[in-house]
This record gives C-alpha cells, structure tokens and sequence, in this order.
C-alpha cells in the first residue's frame, strides 16, 4: 500500500509539473519577441563626443533613440577631437577588452585603426563601421552616407549652375579618409564627362576653416576664371564661404558645401553658398543600433547600408523635411 | 505511473482518496489561477489605458497653458489701442514722435517677453515694413521674404483669428534659427477694417520638446503631436518618418480625433491613444501592448508560483487526510487478519466516526458469534459420537440376545425346527439391518423391517402375551429415518408396559404423515408410566430412569442432533392409560431434499 501510494503521489507531482511547464512556456513571449531576453550590449566608437558638434550630438540621438526603442545597452565612447587617431585607436582597444556584443566604429582614419579593430573581431565581438571604414574592411556592415553619391549630387548641383567654361576646384579636409576620398570620387565623376570644365585640383583644409579660407582666397587670386568650389565638409566649405565673401565673388562664384551649420545656413541665406550636401547622422544611429541588432540575431544584412544625403538650397532650406536635417534639434543636455 | 496506464488496475482506498483529493484541488487551483490572471489580466490593461488617457490628459494640459499664454498675448496685443495707433498712422510729423511712438509700442511688448521666459518673441510686422519686437536685439532678417513666411500667409488668410503654426525653424529674424511654435494674428483697424499688420508670438519649442522628450510611456512608449494638417509637431523619431523608414498612424489619428485605437501585431503591438488638444493639435500616446504583456509575464509568474504553492499544499493535505480517514479501516483490516489467522479472542477499539464504529461493533459481534457457534459445533459433534456410540450398544443388547438364544435353545431341544428357523433367520435379520451398510440413514420401509424382525422374536417368545400391527402409509416408506428409532421404543412398551400387565398387549406401530411432518408411533395398551416423569426424562432433568429409560434418551437426543430441536420425541398417556410414544421428523425422500 505504501509503494501504491508513493507512486501515485509521484503521479500527481508529474501532473503538477506537467501542468505547470505548459503554463509557464504559454506564459513565456518567444525569443524574438524581446522583452525577456537578456539585453545586448553595445559599444559605439565615434569620431568625436565633443557636446558642440552638432553631427555627432545628433548620431548620438539616433543611437540612443533605438537603444530605447529596441532594448539595447550602449555606451558611446570617442575622442574629443576628430583629428585625435591615438586616441581613438586606445579607445577602441579598451572597447574591445570590454567585451560587448557588438562594437560600433567611426573611424576617424582608415588604416591606423586596423589593428585594434581586428583584436575586437578576434575576441568575438560583432564589428560595425558608421559613417567611416576602415581599409581593409573587417565590419561585418557599414552604416554610412553612401559617400559616392553624395560627391555626384554636389557635382550635379554646381553643374547646373556653373557657367562655362570655367574652372573649379574643391576644398577637401584630411588626405585618406574614406568619406572625403568617396565625396571627391563623387564630384570628379560627374565634371570629368565635360571638357569645358576644368579641375584645378584638390586642396586640403585639414579641418580647418582658417585654412580653408586662406587656400580659397589663394585660389581666387590666382585663379580669375575660378567659377566653382565644391567644400567637402563643414569647416571647408564655411572657409570657402568666408573667402568668396571677401573677395567679393558672391554670385560669380559658385560654392556648394557638405553637411550643415550655423555658419553655413548663414551662407545660404545670404546666397554666398548656394547648396550644401546634407547628411542623417540621426539615420546612421539609429541603423546602426538597428542593423547590429539584427547582425547579433543571425540575419543577414547587406555589406553596405546607404543613409542618403539630401541637397539643401536656399529655396528649400525652411521646407519641414530639411529643417531638422539642417537645424538639428539637440535635446537640451542635463546639467 | 503504471497505476495509470491500467486505471482498472485495484488501488487502496487511500491512494484513491489521495488522488480525488488532490485533483480535485488541482483542477479548482488551476481554473481559479486561469479565471483570475484573465481577470487581473483584463484589469491591468483596463487601468494601463485608464492611466495613459489620464496622463495625456495632464500633457496636454501642460501643452495648453503654453498656448493659452499665448493666445492671452495675442489678445491683448489685438485690443491695445496703442498698438492700433501706431500701425494705422499713416505718417509722423517728426522722426522724434515716430520714435516715440515706436519706444512705447515696444515697452509694451517687451513687457510681455520679459515676463515669459518661455516665450522667444513678441513682434508686429507693419503692412508697410513697419517692424516693432520686444526685444531689441532682433532685426529683421533681410534675406527672407516676410510675405513666403507660412504662418504670416495663414495669419492673413484667417482674418484676425489666431493661427498657430507646427513647430519650425523660424527664419525671419537675422542669425537666428531658433525652434519655435508660432502664433499669429492679422491686425485690422477698429474703425475701418483696412490691414494693419501681422502679429507674432513665438514660444520656444524647446520647451515643449523637453516635456514632450521626457515623457516615457512604459519603456519603448512615445509620445507625438500631429497638427490638423498632418504635419508631426513633436515625434521623437521625426526625421525616421520624413525619409520613409518609419511610417506612422497619422491618417488613422486625424481620423479618430480622439479616443484610441490598436495597431500592429505581435511585439510591435501598440495602442494609440488620442488627445484633442483644442486649437488644432492631436497629442497621441503610443504604448507597446507587449509591456503590458510584460506585467502580465510577471502576473503569470506569481500566478503560477502561487498555484504551485497551493498545489504542494492541496498534496500534502491530501495524503494527511485521506491517512486520517483511512487508520480505522487498516487497523480494522489488520484485526480481520489476526481473525484469518484463526485468533478469535480478539476485540477492535471502536473509533470515533460512524459508520466505520458500526463497522467495527459488527465485526466484534460477529466474532463473538463465531466463536459461540464453534464452541457450540464441537460440544454438538462430541454429543453425537457418544450418542451413536450408545445406539449401536443398544442394538446388541446383551441380554435380549442372550433371552433369544435360550430360547432358540429351549425350541430346538423340544424339537420345534420350523420356529427355531424362523427365530434364528429373524435373528439374522435383525442384525443385518440394525448394522447396515454403515449409513446413518434409512429407509422408513427399512426401519419398519427390522422392528418387524424384532418383534417376531419377542412374539415367538411371549406367545399370546404379545400382540403387535404394524402400519404405513405407502407414501412414506421411501423417506428417511435415522437407524433404530424404534426398537428401544418398542423394547420400552414391551418390559414396562406389557410385561407387567396382566393379560395380553397390543403394540401398534404406525407411520403417517402428519402437518408436513413425518411421524412414528408406538402405542401400547400396557400399564403405562408416569407422563410427568418421562418428560423430564427427556428435557434431561433426570438422566437415570427406569429401565430402558437410558435408550428413549439415546433417540431422542440423536434426533435433535441430527434434524434439529424441533423434532424428538413426544409421550402422551399416563399409569392404567398406556403409552403413546411419537417419533417426529422431517419428512425426506431417500435421494431428495426435504419434501414441503
């Protein structure tokens, strides 16, 4: 009797458990469905954490937006300065000894980071590049600005307005990087299919706007069939901006600059820059959190994903679309 | 488990009781667990969207007193004679009174702006490039046009109605692109009606942006503000809806205008819930349904352990009970056994509850009785072999043996061969039938042969002294007796009742069937006995009689021993009267049952 009554009191506990087990799995979401699942971790290595410029404040929004949005744990991390290669290279090292799911990099230099980068994806972690690569390309997928494209529309751009022929130069900022290499290869495409057009070559600001304006004014002088500059970032195309200006060229002097500031929307109301090329760093943080989200789950994703640029002008520029791409609307920062 | 797969398979009653015990609590836990997370579940939900909608009912009061403050200026500024005079004058007389003028207009909005610290400015725009702001540092910003700004366009268009615009950069101001929501107003003079200007306010979006920014409807829960013209004012993924990535409800909003509304499947499930701000706008607050799902898992959770709990508890209680209910009847089942055993001075305690307590009298009851009629069974066969002991002592009674033989020897010598045959084959006869073949019953025919073969012995000695008839029905003849019932009958009539009487007896003997019954006779016309004392020779009040008196007893115990008390003997006569001796049995066929 005893043994009768042990093995229906295992009965009952077998019925319990059973009972309770497909409960609980009915209870439990499915993995995909989130919620559960331990929160990925993610590291993003961007060029700059410097609170004033506006492009990474703004990446850093869309970052953290979809972190919000799809339960992710970020931690951003960058060098004050863009031109400071070092120091990003030590902290991409520190990135990857921490060991995240994923590391998300802006390279501020395309070969000086390989190294550090290829001991991040030694160690198993999940390696995206954003807005920048690097040379040779060990991300699983980059998240940027399909550079080639933007350099044609600027090419475009000053292509319909430029009186022929004549000559033009473009004001680049730092030599081998990848997106200034691209924006060029964009902008020689499109005026190499006209003989009337004359490059007169690449000239290089190395991100400074002072610079920028002396080599324009130098240009401008030395030059009087200069009809056309093309600013490959910001403090290039403002110092171009600066230099037409004083030289009085505004008008006889095309400009069309990259991305978007205070100093540039100045520009374009006065007409002195005439479009400027704009990027979404707030699409690229949000896709790359998104796109190594989806690394991490095993789907595949392409080898490149293109945020898109959009020409600004003076016509468009207070349209709703391009208002938040040109007047980035950063979230005032706790103090 | 193999109980189970052979649910005919025989199980105690203590495993059974366990098992209905704890499924029965089992399956009550479960539906009460299921009923109540439904319920809960419904509950939780209900108050999520409660909360939500009272939520968003906070924000937009927020959101109003911004506007509201707004729309206070604007109707100050509307019905400020001051401000009337100064944009419908036509022409000053002088610069100084132009200026003068001016100044007083702009104390007056600056007053406004300085109050306000949410609000960036307070300006009129002249029909004739008139500018006054509330703050002095803003020019008018020369490279845009004033009449291509949106909210001055609209202004005009509403003719003196308040406009207010969706959040936008605004650009009329020089080097300045602060983000702003704008309210404006045409102006018109109070005698005439002709256009005097446009009016502006604009707050600082940020204000909004911050409170908007700031509101968290569960963890991946936004909020967003849409104008009547579908255009976002607040979405903090703005720029994801503007390049297509991300699409969102904005038709289904407008189309509701307030209430709520799901959409989506699985993890991107979210409930809409719609505010009417008043003045043109729709705050909507979206929430995932799968947080709410959240709270549910971890609802589902706690349901879960607690049934698990109760579980554990409905099996423990389960296995004390039924135990309890159970002891009796174990300790009931162990005394039964002792009882196989074949122990029968053995008494169970009787337990408390009812019906197992009645149980348990019964059984005592029962084993008493048991033990009485085993008691009984063993007196009872004892009695029986002594009393077949004594029958066969009487049927060779020595000395009627010896009185036959002597006379068998008196005929012989006298040279009576044909009685000496006679007597010598009765002899023969007689003990023939009197041993048998060993059975204990026979024949009422053979009965009545054998006291035949007697009684021609006891007539070939008495002569004349001695006269007997014997009578049966045929009926009878093929039921049973016991053996030699008859011959220490017949032996008493003759030594106590003839012998002594003077003159010849008459011995009857008859077997008939009386009431269902069988019965035998002996009847005598001898000197008869005393009736009392024979009766109590029977009843076994007095075991040494006359005489004889020792085998009437011998047959009228086996009688009783062999059908029962209710047959035996019975006497009847008394001293002068004869004797009339009945024998009464049940009446059996040889080979059948008893016959009704």
């Amino acid at each position: 009797m005893n043994r009768t009554w042990k093995r229906a009191a295992g009965m009952l506990l077998a019925a319990a458990a059973l009972a309770a087990a497909a409960i609980w799995s009915g209870w439990l979401p499915s993995p995909a469905g989130g919620g559960r699942e331990a929160q990925p971790r993610m590291i993003f290595v961007i060029k700059s954490v410097d609170p004033t410029i506006e492009f990474w404040q703004v990446l850093q929004d869309g970052i953290r937006e979809a972190a919000t949005e799809f339960g992710v744990r970020v931690e951003i991390v960058g060098p004050d300065n863009e031109t400071d290669v070092e120091g990003q290279i030590r902290i991409l090292e520190q990135a990857a000894s921490a060991r995240p799911d994923a590391i998300v990099l802006a390279a501020t230099e395309l070969n000086r980071l390989v190294p550090a980068a290829r001991q991040a994806v030694e160690a198993g972690v999940e390696l995206l590049t954003v807005d920048s690569g690097i040379e040779p390309d060990l991300a699983s997928t980059m998240i940027a600005t399909d550079n080639v494209a933007a350099g044609k529309a600027a090419g475009s751009e000053l292509l319909s307005m430029l009186d022929r022929p004549s000559q033009v130069a473009i004001i680049s900022f730092v030599r081998n990087s990848a997106s200034q290499l691209d924006r060029e290869e964009g902008v020689k495409s499109v005026l190499a299919a006209h003989p009337d057009i004359e490059l007169l070559g690449t000239y290089y600001s190395e991100g400074y706007e002072q610079r920028a304006y002396e080599t324009t004014l130098a240009l401008l002088r030395a030059h009087p069939n200069l009809r056309g500059i093309v600013g490959l970032n910001e403090p290039s195309s403002v110092g171009a901006g600066r230099a037409i200006e004083e030289a009085g060229l505004v008008n006889q002097v095309k400009l069309i600059g990259f991305d978007s500031s205070d100093a540039e929307v100045r520009q374009l109301e006065r007409g002195v820059m005439h479009a400027t090329v704009i990027q979404k760093p707030f699409q690229m943080g949000y896709l790359s959190v998104k796109t190594a989200l989806e690394t991490l789950r095993g789907k595949r994703v392409p080898q490149r994903i293109d945020t898109g640029s959009v020409v600004v002008t003076k016509r468009n520029m207070y349209e709703e679309e391009n208002q938040k791409l040109l007047f980035p609307f950063v979230r005032r920062q706790l103090p | 488990m193999r109980a189970l797969m052979h649910p005919t398979r025989p199980r105690s009653i203590h495993a059974n009781l366990s098992l209905a015990f704890a499924l029965l609590i089992l399956v009550t836990v479960l539906i009460m667990s299921i009923i109540s997370y439904y319920l809960s579940k419904d509950a939780v939900q209900e108050t999520t969207q409660a909360y939500t909608t009272e939520f968003m009912k906070q924000v937009n009061a927020n959101m109003k007193t911004y506007v509201s403050g707004m729309e206070h200026i604007a109707g100050l500024v509307a019905g400020s004679r001051q401000v009337h005079d100064y944009l419908s004058a036509d022409r000053y007389p002088s610069l100084v009174e132009e200026k003068q003028a001016r100044e007083g207009v702009y104390e007056y909005l600056h007053a406004m702006v300085a109050t306000r610290n949410d609000i960036v400015s307070v300006s009129l725009f002249g029909e004739d490039g008139r500018f006054v702001s509330g703050s002095r540092e803003l020019e008018v910003n020369p490279y845009v046009e004033l009449r291509d700004m949106n909210w001055y366009r609209q202004a005009k268009a509403a003719k003196g109605e308040n406009v207010i615009s969706s959040s936008h950069v605004q650009p009329i101001f020089l080097d300045r692109h602060v983000w702003v929501v704008s309210m404006s107003r045409a102006l018109y003079g109070k005698e005439t009606g002709e256009p005097l200007g446009v009016f502006l306010v604009d707050l600082n979006f940020s204000v909004m942006n911050d409170m908007f920014a700031d509101i968290q409807l569960g963890n991946r829960g936004y909020l967003f503000v849409v104008d009547n013209s579908g255009k976002l004012v607040y979405h903090p993924q703005q720029q994801l809806v503007y390049s297509g990535l991300k699409t969102e409800q904005i038709d289904k909003v407008l189309e509701l205008g307030r209430g709520s509304f799901t959409i989506g499947e699985g993890s991107a499930r979210r409930m809409y819930t719609v505010q009417d701000s008043g003045f043109g706008w729709k705050l909507v607050g979206v929430s995932y349904v799968s947080e709410l799902v959240g709270n549910k898992e971890r609802m589902g959770m706690s349901f879960f352990a607690l049934g698990a709990v109760c579980i554990l508890i409905s099996i423990v209680l389960s296995v004390i009970l039924s135990n309890r209910l159970i002891r009796p009847i174990t300790q009931l089942q162990r005394y039964m056994k002792e009882v196989e055993k074949g122990n029968f001075d053995i008494q169970v305690p009787v337990p408390f509850s009812i019906e197992i307590g009645r149980l348990a009298r019964a059984f005592n009851l029962m084993v008493e009785r048991i033990k009485e009629l085993m008691v009984r069974v063993v007196r009872e066969e004892e009695l029986k072999r002594t009393s077949e002991l004594n029958a066969l002592q009487m049927q060779i009674n020595p000395h009627f043996l010896y009185n036959t033989l002597d006379s068998i020897v008196w005929m012989a010598e006298s040279g009576k061969d044909k009685e000496v045959v006679l007597m010598t084959s009765s002899l023969a006869k007689l003990f023939r039938a009197s041993i048998g073949k060993g059975e204990a019953l026979v024949t009422v025919q053979a009965e009545l042969d054998h006291i035949a073969h007697y009684l021609t012995i006891q007539k070939m000695r008495y002569k004349r002294k001695l006269d007997y008839v014997i009578e049966a029905d045929d009926s009878i003849l093929d039921c049973l007796t016991i053996r030699v019932v008859l011959q220490p009958l017949v032996e008493n009539a003759i030594y106590h009742g003839i012998k002594n009487k003077r003159g010849p007896g008459m011995i009857r003997i008859t077997a008939a069937e009386t009431g269902g019954d069988l019965t035998l006779r002996v009847e005598d016309d001898g000197i008869g006995v005393d009736g009392a004392r024979m009766r109590a020779l029977l009843e076994g009040r007095e075991d040494s009689g006359p005489k004889g008196g020792v085998g009437v007893r011998n047959v009228h115990d086996r009688l009783r021993l062999q059908f029962g008390s209710r047959y035996g003997l019975s006497f009847e006569g008394g001293p002068g009267e004869g004797t009339i001796v009945t024998v009464r049995l049940p009446k059996r066929a040889l080979g059948g049952e008893e016959l009704s």
